[in-house]
């Protein structure tokens, strides 16, 4: 069956079955691999992306649910030389370690400074709590959407990334 | 009795390694905070970890696991898996009788098991599929149809341990014994106003790396080079495993690392690479293996569960006089770091506090359960839980504040441990209490 | 290395996959294929489930594209909210978080951000864990469940509903069509509690949640219902009626406690102990007493 969507403002027409899931979907027939699967069962928060404005796990998204719907996805957020303020924040305050979260993370950061663009440190725990770091602790990332939110201060307002 | 250790003096005098003075900076990272070089590439999703590598004409692994944790094989029937659409090959043991054995420390560990051979944890490999498709790999594995012979399960290294207790390998179920002998135990107990002996059980824990086992790898025909994308922690140990394995010499067995999603230890053993290689090789295509979350728990190593015994004696004025131990480790099914894990961790059996007696046996012990490895702190984590209690315990007994007498008792320049190394440079255990004392906000005290 | 593969990624053995935009259609394919179809709504619960086997479901339902279930109303006297409301539309629906606080705060505590965004409440109704964290606060404010197949409608109360662990009455030609909830004119308070070993991602240990109507301060209704406690989620009558009636003052909360403790059957489990569910949920039934108490002084 064949499905379209838009990622990353790109309109794609992708053939799929139904035990496709977004994230495979976006992996390996849109060879966007910044979106990585840790556990396949919702619970680590590495394949998040955003749908329709909405947090999901990719991993549990029906790809014939995501048919017509509107995905972000790292790759689509800033490129190495045109960074958003949110990946220049993760880069700065050291956030990064295997990085394997990262991606997650950040469009985790995107959605919570797009609804609350100054969050207190709980606000931020609770934005990311469906993403798991093993390596820094998340004392560093929480530092980094900190960041994010001061340098995305009086910036124009960044609904589509 | 109650003695002071102060080879500090003596150190300080003779040496330059603890000078009071401020430290010499270097100019340009030390005391500096680093912007890490790879952080750009994993904030983009640019950063290729080994699942995000992709071929044309890229086959997909799935491993059909033992069917029972302890059992002998007595058939593997492929038939029906092999007319899966999209099934390009199944690999069993009686395709590969020139492999051989693998393992970190003592290479116990079977690539496939065989016909008539043991299936030693519920993680041994029976065979490998290969297919177009995760799907029809996955199909395929689950029409594989299995034969065993159940043998007594054992889950408990004191079992194991027991006389009457089946072999899991050849040489019996204790891997290796290590015995530790400082000073004299009889005399610091004879010594002590106060002995505390008690007994404490760690458990398994998983690394839990966010990224799973996975690679990907090609074989060059031409050069007869096996090419290897996978993450791993001992590039050259692995290559040397691989090679010895498929009997290749190391310069045909490329290890090569992409960006590792973390390991915490659970990625120094050989995991996708043997059964990679192997795939690539007969199949002459690339191929791409990536463990499921329940693959890789199933598995790959863990952190051993150890049982310790500490038997402590403490004189009344609060010096440590001797220090019995005993640590049993759940190796699980095969080796892996456990001959170096168990014993590491008895020789801190006493912490970072000085003991002059100390007396310590481990054993590293074979069950049937998952295969235990390296985990940061290799040993010496599941030691602190023992140590660190004994001491809260004793500190208790004797009333006096846990954190006085862990600074009565610490290591300083010129301590000895208990496997008899002298520290002579870089020893901040008190400065660590210190320090932990004053952000805890610890206010003293012990109601005896 | 990194290359765009355009192969389709997998075979394509699967018999149907349903994406139906009316009730009536579902209802008509529910009715055709019965157990032999799969229902998928925000599939946070059956994609976890059929993890790794996702290929060997052969017809699937899903029912995501019918508007008509997606929506919250006011009716006279009751919420009726359409099982394909999202947790995160629970906990922004201005409707629910006045009339149904307990029920927000649980869908508060479901899973993660990615989880609430596309787990449903019908889908947390039909799965019917013990530990389904919506259940209890649906129990203890009497929620009617409107269940219809092709022929028929019927609507039943939520405590009949649920028969074992992910086990319900729902038929194989039957979908859950829409949650009522009756609203109180009486001065309603409500506590809800979850006990997990993370504070995110994590199922229950136990969960409690107690609603109290008050007129003139005395109790006039009682809805206490605890999750992961029993085989199913439970509704606690016996205890509610000992309360009816009385001013908190005159309760013995210690005693109330005690007799949920005993009322209770759960289970040793990976999350906690029999004797550790009983004493936890012995504990917070007192805090919940305590804060709605305090909540009444502060009025």
């Amino acid at each position: 069956m064949k499905i379209s969507l838009t990622v990353n403002g790109q309109l794609r027409e992708v053939e799929i079955t139904p035990y496709t899931r977004l994230l495979d979907l976006l992996r390996e027939d849109l060879g966007l691999t910044g979106t990585k699967e840790g556990c396949g069962k919702g619970e680590c928060g590495a394949c998040t992306v955003i749908m329709d404005g909405e947090l999901v796990a990719s991993c549990l998204v029906p790809a014939p649910q995501a048919d017509g719907s509107e995905v972000l996805t790292i790759e689509g957020l800033g490129s190495r030389d045109n960074l958003h303020p949110i990946q220049e924040s993760f880069v700065e305050t050291g956030a990064v370690q295997c990085g394997f979260c990262i991606p997650g993370m950040i469009l985790a950061s995107k959605k919570l400074l797009d609804e609350n663009p100054h969050p207190a440190e709980e606000e931020i725990r609770l934005g990311l709590s469906g993403n798991i770091c093993r390596c820094t602790g998340y004392a560093k990332i929480i530092d980094a959407v900190m960041m994010a939110a001061e340098k995305m201060d009086g910036r124009e307002s960044d609904q589509d990334g | 009795m109650g003695k002071k250790y102060n080879v500090k003096d003596y150190y300080c005098k003779h040496t330059t390694r603890c000078s009071t003075e401020g430290r010499k900076k270097s100019k340009r990272f030390v005391g500096h905070n680093v912007l890490k070089a790879d952080a750009w590439d994993k904030v983009t999703g640019d950063a290729v970890y080994p699942d995000d590598i992709s071929f044309d004409d890229m086959l997909h692994i799935k491993v059909k696991r033992a069917v029972h944790p302890h059992a002998v094989l007595k058939n593997i029937d492929i038939s029906k898996a092999l007319k899966v659409s999209g099934v390009v090959d199944i690999i069993t043991a009686e395709d590969i009788p020139e492999v051989r054995q693998y393992g970190l420390i003592v290479r116990d560990q079977p690539v496939l098991v065989g016909v008539g051979e043991k299936m030693r944890y519920l993680g041994d490999a029976l065979a490998v599929v290969v297919a177009e498709s995760k799907e029809a790999a996955k199909k395929a594995r689950d029409l594989i149809k299995v034969k065993v012979e159940e043998l007594e399960v054992i889950t408990d290294p004191f079992r194991a341990m027991e006389d009457d207790a089946p072999s899991i390998h050849p040489d019996g179920n204790i891997l290796i014994t290590h015995h530790l002998d400082k000073g004299d135990v009889e005399k610091g107990f004879a010594n002590s106003d106060i002995i505390v002996e008690n007994k404490y059980q760690t458990q398994f824990i998983d690394q839990l790396p966010m990224q799973n086992e996975s690679g990907a790898a090609f074989y060059d025909e031409r050069k007869g080079v096996v090419n290897i994308w996978a993450s791993t922690q001992w590039l050259h140990d692995i290559q040397a495993d691989v090679a010895q394995s498929l009997r290749l010499a190391k310069n045909q067995v490329r290890i090569i690392q992409p960006t590792i999603g973390g390991a915490f230890g659970k990625k120094e053993d050989v995991s996708v690479h043997i059964h990679l290689a192997i795939a690539a090789i007969r199949t002459g295509r690339p191929v791409k293996f990536t463990y499921t979350r329940e693959e890789s728990m199933i598995t790959q190593s863990k952190r051993h569960p150890i049982t310790i015994y500490a038997k402590t004696g403490v004189s009344k004025d609060g010096y440590l006089q001797a220090w019995e131990t005993k640590f049993i480790g759940d190796t699980g099914a095969y080796a892996s770091s456990g001959p170096a894990v168990v014993h590491k961790g008895m020789y801190h059996c006493t912490g970072p506090y000085n003991c002059e007696n100390v007396r310590g046996v481990s054993h590293a012990v074979y069950t049937n359960n998952t295969f235990c490895g390296a985990m940061r702190g290799f040993g010496t984590t599941q030691a602190a839980f023992a140590y660190e209690s004994q001491i809260d315990i004793i500190a208790h007994k004797l009333g006096m504040d846990p954190a006085e007498f862990r600074k009565q008792n610490i290591y300083e320049i010129g301590s000895t441990t208990p496997n008899g190394q002298q520290l002579n440079h870089s020893v901040n255990a008190r400065e660590t209490i210190e320090s932990a004392v004053e952000l805890s906000g610890w206010k003293g005290g012990n109601s005896k | 290395m990194k290359q765009e593969n355009n192969q389709p990624i997998s075979g394509t053995d699967f018999k149907n996959y349903f994406q139906p935009s009316s009730l009536k259609e579902a209802l008509e394919i529910r009715d055709k294929y019965r157990s032999e179809v799969k229902l998928v709504a925000g599939a946070t619960d059956i994609f976890v489930q059929y993890n790794e086997k996702l290929h060997e479901v052969e017809n699937w339902l899903d029912i995501s594209r019918i508007e008509d279930l997606k929506k919250i109303e006011k009716k006279e006297k009751s919420i009726f909210i359409g099982p394909l409301v999202t947790h995160l539309e629970i906990i922004k629906s201005d409707l629910i978080n006045k009339h149904f606080s307990a029920l927000s705060a649980a869908a508060l505590e479901v899973g993660s951000p990615q989880i609430r965004s596309r787990g449903t409440i019908g889908g947390n109704i039909c799965t019917s864990s013990p530990a389904g964290d919506l259940l209890p606060p649906l129990l203890a404010y009497e929620a009617k469940f409107h269940l219809s197949s092709r022929k028929k409608s019927r609507i039943v109360e939520s405590d009949e509903f649920f028969t074992g662990p992910k086990k319900n009455i729902l038929k194989d030609s039957e979908l859950l069509t829409g949650i009522e909830i009756p609203i109180s004119d009486a001065e309603v308070y409500s506590f809800w509690k979850k006990i997990g070993r993370r504070k995110a991602l994590v199922i229950s240990t136990l969960t409690l949640n107690l609603v109290l109507e008050f007129e003139n301060d005395l109790i006039k209704r009682a809805g206490l219902a605890v999750g992961s406690a029993a085989p199913v989620p439970v509704r606690l009558k016996k205890i509610e009626e000992k309360m009816l009636g009385k001013k908190l003052s005159q309760l013995d909360y210690k005693k109330i406690a005690e007799e949920v403790k005993n009322r209770i059957s759960p289970i040793d489990d990976l999350r906690g102990t029999k004797e550790y569910r009983e004493d936890v949920a012995a504990d917070i039934m007192v805090n919940a007493l305590e804060k709605i108490e305090k909540e009444r002084v502060s009025g």
